[in-house]
């Protein structure tokens, strides 16, 4: 049994809606019953997996591996390291919890489940491939779901740019606005993602195929081309662009990261939190598990580029959100910030810094997550996403209102939740590399607070206004649990990063000692030393995570 | 050149399909003209009876290997050509289907409806098995032949009258290209048989020669700069006929291309190669940018065939066994696809009486089924997995990127991107788009039928597609001596040394 766990998680989803299409939408309660019970056998298993991983061992593990085409050399070649674990855990419960967030959803609702289920699967099979095909079939099939999530359920964003104030001025709206030309439809926002990011994606293609080509092994594997392929010279610098900025686009550094937040505006609740959570990190984890695994040599010479691109992507993200009149501009634009860090923690190429930068797409997924379950809820309250005419609402809901102190502090990287032990350590892994880097990365914690409390204070304190006085907390169990689920799991893993910890640094240490030991082929000694062997000094986790906590 | 007209009886047997269609065609003949009051529907599935008979004797060759030559070799059965009619006689089943609901639009001449889409299919069986310039102009006229008269059956239409003109005058313009095409050919070479030619001195008459033939090649599957009869013929022809023009001929006329660039000139191939690709590029490019402008979803379908078939021109441009593998697999996703995506226009067109994409609004609340089954059909066209639309597409990469054409895959993988635009513009209408009118609608047996078999085929291929690449390799063993001269030395260490 155990050794299917990585199928029950991947294709738990996908029955869900393959039985889903079979229901019909008036079973309401079996609808949801179908997509909660699948989305539970996927977070169960995930739990499992990330408990059951063995970090002491390391490597690859719960390996699969079903020939799919001989011609191609292509097989589904599933297996999750230290750095895949965590962020299949999770995508398993931004799944879970985002059934819940969205079970209030009125029109087409077993449609709605299907596509998010399917968004959901095709996000954990990324996270869980050893093919270079797959990894691209799996993250191309998580673009299309998107389209349709936004454009039948998601929002337009015009009625609300077209707002006037109490005096019947036209107010000043957000940065963003500027940026996306006006059009502020959902059809807009959802063709702009797909094809921003099928766009970016076919560069990633090409790459993948270059890969396939020059390494001469006819075979997609990941684990054969890592230990096999050799890329030197232009070529090498050549596919480790298109990989990097292909996949860069969707995680999304900056500057490709326009169609980022005016997808998650145009996005319902459930969508956002997984295109926030999970969605970008696809980007990262790609960039690891392609252009870290198979070139490490080059990602060595360019990984500065992503140092150089990093500070852009905080300061530029933080300040627009700090304008932004938007709540989901707000949040989006503070998700492109943030992602920065784990760009910086990504560049460094340092044991901290990475393992930083995994837990802190780890942490990032439950701080956002909750921030955008919040954001939906306060929106289908009052119907409204527009700052500045909100405000008092912790009176209505002080439930919500107290969880989003908590989701606001997560993001802000408050020690006690697992943002911080992520931010820590991506700062203090890139400190010898990048101190300019760092410095900026800490102003933008700073700035990361004003836009929070900013938006914190606006919609949940001050004076409300008369028409927002029906709006109701979240007192329904079905609706306290996906934050109740969210917060637990930040503030119990900022507490006990312990496990986290050593799961990701088996995973992280190979790779570091690959890329950064490993001499260039031409001055090769007579003895190489290869990559995982015994001979290479590494820090052990428990001495490591001692600097840590003790600061 | 020996010519031996008696045949044996293990000659009769490789001719076996195409003789029982024939015969099976006659009988359709006599029994619609016999029986005054047959209803349409039953001639319909007695024609499809007979296809499926047909289809039968065919798969018995490919199990049992059957393989031969016949008529001093202008008439070859090896596993490619079953292949080929295969897929011809899949079409023409999902075509008679789509057709029962439609017939009863025609005023006069029902039952030689099924009759010509059977013979056009016939023909077409026979150019699968074209090995000569003489068999490739018979079978190529042959086939047409009936298309004539299926594109303008709508006689009181005026569209469908335009669209049958056209066709008609650049078909015959096309068809004396071919035959001076062949005639050059022969006055250099002296012979007519493929497998002859290998290694004939490329003189001035011989290249220009094979310029007409490809011409006429190319009007038959409509790549850039021989498209032009495409979209009014597509949009004014009768729907199911739309759909049978858009894969059968396209299916065949790729036998012969096939059989003429990778036997008859496969010598040359560095200078054949150059107008594969340009005639690649330039259809990939034109049809999708195209596409975009349209407002009707028959004239969409038009240019978008013109972009799939530059897609499929990559793998010949290859050049490889692959690329062959490649071409087959890929006619076989289009197939379904294509076939399905008619039938769910007919579906439509049979409700709203419109072929719009603006009357496309609100599918998904009109009728959840058909708006899903567009949906997938249009996005295997556009190449998304987990459809089959996106393995075939891969294939073609990965065997064009083996030979190293990589400015013809760029173009390829933008060009993918471009078209997603315009099938997205249709989903969107279908999802997002509220109705104007929300009467639900209705679809009837054989509409279902060819959407189910175009689902499941887009499905299947594309979650587990590996039964269906060994069909595709196996067919095209004959290919195997192919070795592009890039893939001969060792792979060049620079991006574009290629």
């Amino acid at each position: 049994m155990a050794e299917y766990t990585l199928l029950i998680i991947l294709f738990a989803p996908f029955l869900g809606a393959l039985a889903l299409i079979f229901v019909s939408n008036r079973q309401v309660s079996l609808v949801r019953g179908i997509a909660a019970g699948s989305a539970f056998v996927s977070l169960a298993a995930s739990v499992y997996l990330f408990y059951a991983y063995d970090s002491v061992k390391g490597g690859y593990q719960f390996i699969q591996r079903i020939e799919w085409s001989r011609q191609l050399g292509i097989s589904l070649h599933l297996g999750v390291d230290g750095i895949g674990t965590p962020l299949v855990l999770a995508s398993g419960i931004l799944l879970f919890a985002g059934i819940f967030v969205s079970w209030h959803i009125k029109d087409r609702m077993k449609e709605f489940y299907i596509w998010i289920l399917i968004l959901a699967a095709a996000t954990i099979g990324v996270f869980m491939s050893l093919d270079l095909f797959f990894l691209y079939f799996f993250y191309e099939m998580s673009v299309i779901p998107m389209y349709l999530l936004l454009g039948m359920w998601g929002s337009h964003t015009k009625k609300y740019l077209e707002m006037t104030d109490p005096e019947g001025m036209k107010q000043r709206d957000s940065v963003g606005f500027i940026f996306n030309f006006g059009a502020n439809s959902k059809e807009y926002a959802a063709m702009k993602l797909v094809l921003f990011l099928s766009a970016f994606a076919v560069a990633a293609l090409m790459g993948i195929l270059l890969i396939y080509k020059f390494s001469g092994l006819n075979t997609f594997d990941i684990l054969i081309l890592r230990e096999k392929a050799h890329f030197s010279g232009p070529l090498a610098t050549l596919i480790w662009l298109l990989i990097f900025f292909g996949f860069a686009s969707i995680a999304p550094i900056w500057p490709l990261h326009s169609w980022s937040p005016v997808g998650h505006a145009a996005a319902p609740a459930a969508t956002s939190m997984l295109h926030a959570g999970v969605l970008m990190k696809l980007g990262h984890f790609s960039i690891i598990r392609v252009a870290f695994e198979i070139l490490p040599e080059t990602t060595r010479e360019l990984m500065p580029i992503a140092a150089v691109l990093c500070i852009f992507s905080i300061i530029y993200g933080g300040l627009v959100a700090y304008y932004a009149k938007d709540t989901k501009y707000v949040i989006g634009y503070s998700s492109s910030s943030h992602m920065g860090y784990v760009f910086l923690g990504m560049a460094a190429l340092d044991y901290i810094s990475l393992s930083g930068a995994v837990i802190y797409m780890f942490a990032h997924a439950m701080a956002t997550g909750m921030l955008f379950a919040m954001a939906g809820w306060v929106y289908d309250q009052t119907h409204t996403r527009d700052i500045p005419s909100l405000g008092g609402l912790s009176n209505r809901m002080p439930f919500i209102s107290a969880a989003f102190v908590i989701g606001c502090m997560a993001s802000i990287g408050m020690p006690g939740t697992v943002n911080f032990i992520a931010e820590v350590m991506i700062i203090v892994g890139s400190w010898n590399k990048y101190p300019f880097q760092v410095v900026v990365a800490v102003l933008g914690i700073v700035l990361t607070m004003a836009y929070l409390f900013k938006m914190m204070r606006g919609l949940f304190y001050g004076s409300m206004a008369e028409k927002y006085s029906h709006s109701h907390d979240a007192v329904a169990v079905v609706d306290r649990m996906p934050l109740l689920i969210m917060i637990t799991v930040s503030i119990s893993f900022g507490i006990f990063p312990g496990h986290l910890y050593s799961v990701v640094r088996s995973g992280v240490d190979p790779l570091i000692a690959r890329i950064t030991k490993v001499v260039p082929v031409a001055e090769l000694p007579t003895n190489i030393p290869q990559a995982n062997s015994p001979t290479m000094p590494l820090p052990a986790p428990g001495e490591a995570i001692a600097k840590v906590t003790s600061r | 050149m020996t010519f031996s007209l008696t045949l044996s009886a293990s000659d009769l047997l490789l001719l076996l399909p195409e003789l029982f269609l024939t015969l099976w065609l006659c009988v359709v003949l006599a029994v619609d003209f016999s029986f005054k009051r047959i209803v349409q529907e039953q001639l319909a599935y007695l024609t499809i009876f007979g296809v499926i008979i047909t289809l039968a004797c065919l798969a018995w060759f490919d199990m049992t290997g059957i393989t031969g030559t016949l008529f001093g070799k202008m008439f070859v059965v090896d596993r490619m050509a079953i292949f080929f009619k295969v897929m011809i006689l899949l079409a023409t089943i999902l075509v008679i289907l789509l057709s029962i609901d439609y017939v009863h639009r025609f005023s006069l001449f029902r039952g030689e409806y099924y009759f010509l889409v059977a013979m056009s299919a016939l023909g077409m069986m026979f150019m699968a098995s074209a090995n000569d310039l003489l068999s490739l102009f018979v079978t190529l006229e042959f086939a047409t032949f009936g298309f004539y008269v299926l594109v303008s059956y709508l006689r009181d239409d005026m569209a469908s009258n335009e669209a049958g003109l056209k066709f008609f005058i650049l078909g015959v313009f096309a068809a004396g290209l071919l035959a001076y095409g062949i005639s050059l050919v022969y006055g250099e070479t002296g012979k007519l048989v493929f497998s002859d030619m290998t290694g004939a001195a490329p003189t001035t008459g011989l290249v220009i020669g094979f310029l007409l033939i490809f011409a006429a090649l190319g009007f038959k599957i409509g790549a850039v700069p021989f498209h032009s009869w495409i979209p009014d013929t597509y949009h004014g022809a009768p729907t199911p006929v739309t759909a049978f023009l858009s894969i059968a001929p396209k299916v065949a006329a790729f036998a012969i291309l096939l059989r003429l660039f990778l036997v008859a000139l496969a010598t040359f191939k560095p200078a054949w190669a150059l107008l594969i690709v340009a005639a690649s590029i330039l259809s990939m490019t034109y049809g999708n940018i195209v596409a975009i402008a349209q407002r009707n979803i028959k004239r969409l379908l038009a240019y978008s065939g013109i972009a799939q078939v530059g897609n499929v021109l990559i793998g010949l441009a290859a050049g490889t066994k692959m690329g062959t593998d490649s071409i087959l697999f890929y006619l076989l996703t289009y197939l379904f696809a294509n076939l399905g995506a008619f039938a769910v226009i007919m579906a439509i067109s049979n409700s709203v009486g419109s072929d719009e994409i603006d009357d496309y609004r609100g599918l998904n609340r009109r009728s959840p089924f058909l708006a899903f089954a567009m949906l997938i059909f249009l996005l295997s066209l556009a190449g998304v997995p987990p459809l089959a639309g996106f393995i075939g597409k891969l294939y073609i990469f990965v065997a064009a990127i083996k030979e190293g054409l990589y400015i013809l895959i760029t173009v390829g993988l933008v060009n993918i991107v471009v078209s997603m635009y315009y099938y997205l513009i249709v989903v969107k209408k279908m999802y997002i788009n509220e109705p104007l009118d929300s009467s639900p609608i209705k679809t009837t047996g054989p509409l279902r039928a060819v959407i189910y078999v175009g689902l499941a085929g887009t499905l299947v291929i594309g979650i587990y597609p590996q039964p269906f690449l060994d069909w595709a390799v196996a067919a095209t063993l004959m290919f195997s001596n192919l070795i592009g001269p890039a893939a001969s030395v060792t792979p060049p260490v620079t991006p574009f040394g290629g």
